[in-house]
Formats: structure tokens, C-alpha cells, sequence
């Protein structure tokens, strides 16, 4: 492949005359973007946005084509009751119509939001800056507690209950659907639709402190039958992977327990985020890392550099082999 | 005017030659034989009671002053910190103190008629140029009441024979100090920390801390600059080396709420004791046994986390900062409910 032709500049102007290209780019395409929809709900808003940005671009053409004409095309004096019709029908009636008309539909568009489920219904819970998640299959007593990482059947609605910790968050998956906030001591409900299987990125969408940005998930969208098995396997207990003993016992002695739960161990903790199966997750920390032994490792250590004002105190103690036994062991809970 | 003016500042002037004059030369007789002018002592110690009766503020929290454990408490506290110069009830003041100026009033002469406020503003504060020294750590109010206790025990008449059961060391066989440190930690529910349940190494921190002021208590931080370096490691050897006897305090409602915050901890607090035991999956070293330790103790411990006083730890910072108060009350009940033990893994067998 023959090099590009901007290899003779300096990196930060290489850098910049990537930038509006990369900004273009990275709007219309990705894991993250309302503008690529995988789901029901999302395309209902594309929709909505393009109609909206249509009728914006023609009305503007419109205005200043009008503007054009009068002031240098056809400069002759207009007539009074041409000009007043003009105001009053241009100015008043129409933006009246179309505005009502937008709002008219936008109304109608919002109670689908909120259409009861086909039978899983989701509870999030945002925290300072991570999420807790349940699974609630239909009839269910308990829930199959999960955290940081959402998955949902394609082709099916699902319904989310969401609330919050002790700030507003708000739940937002772009490429699913629009964003709902999240309350501390009430509930509100969105459903989401999703059509496309695939990995896609969720992003708390309201400032909630240091690390709003750091508190991001993935949402995984599965056929059917595969998140049915999914969430069989993810409500079952851990299962370590074989040799990873050393790094089991440094999490009990270091007292991770406290904060953390490890279904099927001694771990019960409810502070932090559950761990049971923390190894077939797509990130780390609410989306803050990759998931690979190296991004376990860093982010025991240096969690409050990685994450600012993160509850989890950072285990800087552990020397390299303990923290590579410590990251073998939640690599392995899979 | 101009000239009144001109009065005025050669008078300022000849003034400040005159101070200079008193300092610098040392024409003031500081000499306590000399004694003070007439008239000073009274204006010090008139401005003294005033300054105290203006800023003792009746506190938000008083423990109970009738508790007997508190005011043996305050009463060895007082033995070797305030002894010195006040001497005790039934006992002379040394003939050294009584010369000191101003004057260290005798303990019955100076518990006087203040209140309990009072004097706890006293004793945390000290008052300048008298040589009343003010409480040695920052930020433990609540250690003072102990001495407040045993100062309204005085104010109330103390017998010289009770004076004496307050005071007295325990019979124990081991290193130099042992007995006297024992005196105050031998048992339970004495508002101190039970230390057979800890190790040596643990007991070792604990001293080292409170002897360089890391680890902040007016109580503690005056004990342990008493012993030598070494005779602290020996005492930490040999109360390491004990073997925790005897039963918890039982159990009760409050204790049974900390069962389960203890253990299972909630979405804001972390589980106790997958740290402390007992049970703890992997024993950690490093992490003191609670298991049957002194209820008082512990809820001021835990308060001290949270308020931020206490630190050196960011795990119990982070562990203690969403603590409620009536959490801290029945963590405490449920841990010193236990039967003691030594370590934090599973309880070992009962001994016959």
C-alpha cells in the first residue's frame, strides 16, 4: 500500500487535517452513534432527524433565497399586502404548522419508548461511575445480577427499569434508542427494540462527577437463542479457571470480598461492582479498559489514576507477580 | 493641634525605647522567687476564668460521667499525665510543684466548681502562660471525657481507698511496664482496646504509631513516650504472646442488625468481615482480629475512620466514610459479642 500523501508532515499537522475527516467519520459509523441505528427505536429517530434536517436546510435555503431576491433581484417595491401576507404566512402560519407538526409527532414517537417489554425487563442501577445491572426474565423471583455491561436478545423488546445511586445519570446507548435519565429514589422506564446482533457502546449522558466520561458500558446485542444461554451461564455460579488459585486466595486476603461478590464463593460484598463473571465482559471499569491480563493488572493498581475519585482504593502494595496472579484469577471468571 | 500631635508621638517614641530598653537590656526580673506584681495574678487569673466561662459550650455528645470504666480511665490517664503538678486526692503536692509560678493548684482545689464542660475545655486546651499544657493530640475531643469523669468523681469527694482501687497495677508477670499497661487494658468493656486478641506485630504498629504522633490520641500518644523504644518492642512481644480469654459480651438486638451488616455489608458499606474475620476465606496479618475487642473502643475507632481523624489506612478511610451512626453502634455490639480470638480466619475450636 503506497504511503499517503500527508506522510511529509509533522505528526500534530498530520494530526489535524485528519481532524475534520475523523470527526465526520466518526459520527456516521460506529459503536456509538445514533446516526449507524441497530435497532427499532433508533432508526424511528434517524428518521425523525433526517425529516428535521431536511426541512431545516430547505427552509433555510428558502430564507435566504428570499432574502437574495428582494434586496438584489427583484428590487422593485412590493406591494403592502404582498408584504403583509408574506409576514403573516411565512412568518406566523407556516412556522406554526410545521412546528406543531414536529411536535405532533415528536409526542407521538415518545410513548414507544416506553412500550411494555416482550417479557425480559432490565433494571440499571447508575452508581458514581459504574452500573449495576439485573436481569429480570419474565416470571422471575430473583434477578441475575450482572454489572457493567448489558446484553439483550435481538429482535425482542426489552424493557428497562433504571435508577440511580445518589446523582442523575442517564442511560443512553446511541445506536439502540434515545437516552432516559436516571433518578435517585424514583424509576423511570425505557424499552429498546434492537434488529442488528453486535457490540455497541453505551454512555452515561448526564454530568454525574469526576468520572462522568469514565462511565460508559457495552451493549451486546444477541440472536435469541444465544442470550438465552448467555444469561443461563451468567446466572450460574463462577468457575475459575484451573490454576489460578494464587490469584483466588490474594483476592480473599486482600479483602476484595468486601466490595465485591463472586457468586459461588465467600465473596458478598454489594459496594462494588459483581465480579462473578467479571472475565467475559468486553471492558473493565465501566468501560474504562480492555479486558486483556495487562488492563486487569493496571487497573488494580492504578485505580484512582484510571478512574478519579473512584471508591475502590488502589492495591499499589501488590508486587508484579501478585498482581498477575490477582488479574490470571478475574480473567479466568468467565 | 499640631503640637498635640508632636506630644503624642515623642511620648510613643519614648515608649518603645522603654520596651526595647526592658527586653534588650533584661531589666525585667523574671525570677519566680520575685513573684508577680501585685495586682497581676489576679488580673491573669480573672481573664482565665472569663476566657473559659465564654468559649466552654455545652458539647452535642457527653458519654455517661458515672461510667465506672470511664473514669478509671481517666484516672490512670491522669496518674501520669496530670499527677506531676496537681498531685492526687489524699496526697501532698511535691514541694517542686508548689513553688511553681503561677502555683498548680491541688486536684480538690482545682476541679473547683467547674462544670463538666468546663473542664473538658480546660483539659483539651490548656491555657497559656500558666503551664497548663493542652491535649496532646488534635481532633480527640471525645478521649478528654475520660479525665472530665475522674474530675467529677474528685469534685464529688473520692475516698482515698477508691483513689487507690483506680490506680492500682494488676499482678503480672512479664516485661518492664507490662503491669501498668495492663492495668488499663486487662480486661473488657473498659473503653480500650482488649490487646490478646492482636498480634505482635500489630501491637508493634500501634505503638509506633501513637509514639510519632502518626496515629493522633492524648491518651495513648502520652503513654507510649513513657517506655524506651526497646521496652515497647517487649511489651508488644509479650501482650502479642497472650492467649484471649474468656467469653464475648453476648448478644441483643443492636448486635444482631451488626451480624448482618458486618458480614454481608450493604450497597454503601463494605463487608467487615471479609477483612476482619471471623472467617475471613484467606487470613490477612495485617488485619486486626475484632472478634470479642472492647464495644466503646470500637465505635470510637470507627468514628475516627470516617470523621477523617484516624488515617493510614485507605482501605478503612474508604471503608468507614459511609458509616452511620447507629451502623457504628451495632458494629461494635455485634463484634464485641463474639467470643475472642486471635487472627482473623475461622474460630478456632472451643477449649474445654
Amino acid at each position: 500500500m503506497p504511503p499517503a500523501p500527508c506522510h511529509r508532515l509533522s505528526p500534530p499537522a498530520r494530526a489535524l487535517r485528519a481532524l475534520p475527516l475523523l470527526l465526520i467519520c466518526a459520527a456516521c459509523e460506529g459503536r456509538q452513534s445514533a446516526l449507524d441505528p441497530a435497532g427499532e427505536d433508533a432508526a424511528v429517530l434517524l428518521t425523525l432527524f433526517t425529516v428535521m434536517l431536511i426541512g431545516a436546510v430547505i427552509l433555510w435555503l428558502a430564507m435566504n433565497g428570499m432574502f437574495y431576491g428582494f434586496t438584489r433581484v427583484h428590487r422593485s417595491q412590493i406591494s403592502k399586502t404582498t408584504a403583509n401576507s408574506i409576514v403573516i404566512g411565512g412568518g406566523i402560519l407556516l412556522p406554526t404548522l410545521l412546528i406543531g407538526a414536529l411536535l405532533g409527532w415528536g409526542l407521538s414517537i415518545l410513548p414507544d419508548h416506553q412500550k411494555p417489554g416482550d417479557g425480559l425487563r432490565i433494571r440499571v442501577i447508575g452508581e458514581q461511575w459504574w452500573w449495576r445491572v439485573e436481569y429480570w426474565p419474565e416470571g422471575a423471583d430473583t434477578p441475575v445480577i450482572s454489572a457493567n455491561e448489558i446484553r439483550l436478545p435481538a429482535g425482542q423488546r426489552t424493557e428497562f427499569t433504571l435508577t440511580s445511586d445518589r446523582v442523575i445519570h442517564s442511560f443512553w446507548i446511541p445506536a439502540l434508542g434515545g437516552k432516559m435519565d436516571m433518578f435517585p429514589g424514583r424509576e423511570t422506564t425505557l424499552s429498546l427494540k434492537p434488529e442488528k446482533p453486535g457490540v455497541y457502546r453505551g454512555q452515561c449522558a448526564e454530568l454525574c462527577g469526576a468520572s462522568h466520561a469514565w462511565m460508559a458500558f457495552e451493549a451486546v446485542v444477541m440472536p435469541p437463542g444465544e442470550f438465552d444461554a448467555w444469561l443461563e451461564q451468567e446466572a450460574a455460579g463462577a468457575q475459575p479457571a484451573e490454576g489460578t488459585e494464587e490469584g483466588r486466595d490474594i483476592f480473599f486476603r486482600e479483602g476484595c470480598a468486601a466490595c465485591h461478590t463472586i457468586r459461588g464463593t465467600q465473596a458478598q460484598g454489594q459496594v462494588g461492582p459483581d465480579l462473578t463473571h467479571v472475565g467475559s465482559r468486553h471492558s473493565l471499569g465501566a468501560g474504562r479498559l480492555g479486558v486483556t491480563m495487562e488492563e486487569f493488572a493496571a487497573f488494580v493498581t492504578h485505580t484512582e489514576d484510571l478512574k478519579p475519585e473512584v471508591r475502590m482504593p488502589a492495591y499499589d502494595h501488590l508486587s508484579e507477580d501478585e498482581r498477575a496472579a490477582l488479574a490470571a484469577y478475574l480473567k479466568g471468571l468467565e | 493641634m499640631k503640637q498635640v500631635i508632636l506630644t503624642l508621638a515623642t511620648l510613643a517614641v519614648l515608649g518603645l525605647v522603654g520596651a526595647a530598653a526592658v527586653v534588650g537590656l533584661g531589666l525585667y526580673n523574671v525570677s519566680a522567687r520575685v513573684g508577680h506584681l501585685p495586682g497581676v495574678s489576679w488580673v491573669l487569673h480573672t481573664t482565665f476564668r472569663n476566657s473559659v466561662d465564654l468559649r466552654a459550650e455545652r458539647p452535642e455528645r457527653m458519654p455517661d460521667l458515672a461510667d465506672p470504666a470511664l473514669i478509671a480511665l481517666g484516672a490512670k490517664h491522669y496518674e501520669t499525665a496530670c499527677l506531676p503538678c496537681h498531685a492526687e486526692p489524699g496526697r501532698e503536692r511535691t514541694a517542686t510543684m508548689a513553688a511553681l509560678v503561677p502555683e498548680p493548684p491541688h486536684i480538690d482545689e482545682a476541679v473547683g466548681d467547674w462544670t463538666p464542660a468546663e473542664l473538658h475545655w480546660i483539659v483539651y486546651n490548656g491555657v497559656k502562660m500558666s503551664g497548663m499544657p493542652h491535649w496532646p493530640a488534635e481532633r480527640r475531643e471525645e478521649e478528654v471525657w475520660s479525665v472530665v469523669a475522674y474530675l467529677e468523681a474528685v469534685q464529688q469527694g473520692i475516698e482515698p481507698q477508691a483513689q487507690q482501687a483506680l490506680t492500682a497495677d494488676p499482678q503480672v508477670e512479664g516485661p518492664e511496664h507490662a503491669a501498668w499497661c495492663a492495668s488499663c487494658h486487662g480486661g473488657v468493656e473498659r473503653h480500650v482496646p482488649r490487646l490478646d486478641i492482636l498480634t505482635e506485630t500489630q501491637i508493634a504498629e500501634a505503638l509506633e504509631e501513637y509514639r510519632s504522633g502518626a496515629r493522633p490520641s492524648g491518651i495513648m500518644q502520652q503513654a507510649a513516650s513513657i517506655p524506651t523504644e526497646a521496652e515497647l518492642k517487649e511489651l508488644a512481644a509479650w501482650f502479642g504472646d497472650r492467649q484471649p480469654r474468656g467469653a464475648g459480651s453476648g448478644g441483643g438486638g443492636a448486635a444482631e442488625r451488626g451480624a448482618v451488616l458486618a458480614q454481608r455489608g450493604t450497597e454503601e458499606v463494605p463487608a467487615c468481615t471479609a477483612c476482619h474475620g471471623p472467617g475471613a476465606t484467606e487470613p490477612n496479618p495485617h488485619f486486626p482480629s475484632l472478634a470479642g475487642q472492647d464495644r466503646a473502643y470500637l465505635a470510637t475507632q470507627l468514628r475516627l475512620w470516617r470523621d477523617g481523624t484516624r488515617h493510614g489506612s485507605a482501605l478503612m478511610t474508604k471503608a468507614a466514610r459511609a458509616l452511620e451512626d447507629d451502623q457504628i453502634a451495632e458494629l461494635a455490639a455485634w463484634f464485641a459479642s463474639l467470643p475472642p480470638q486471635k487472627g482473623t480466619g475461622a474460630p478456632a475450636a472451643a477449649e474445654e
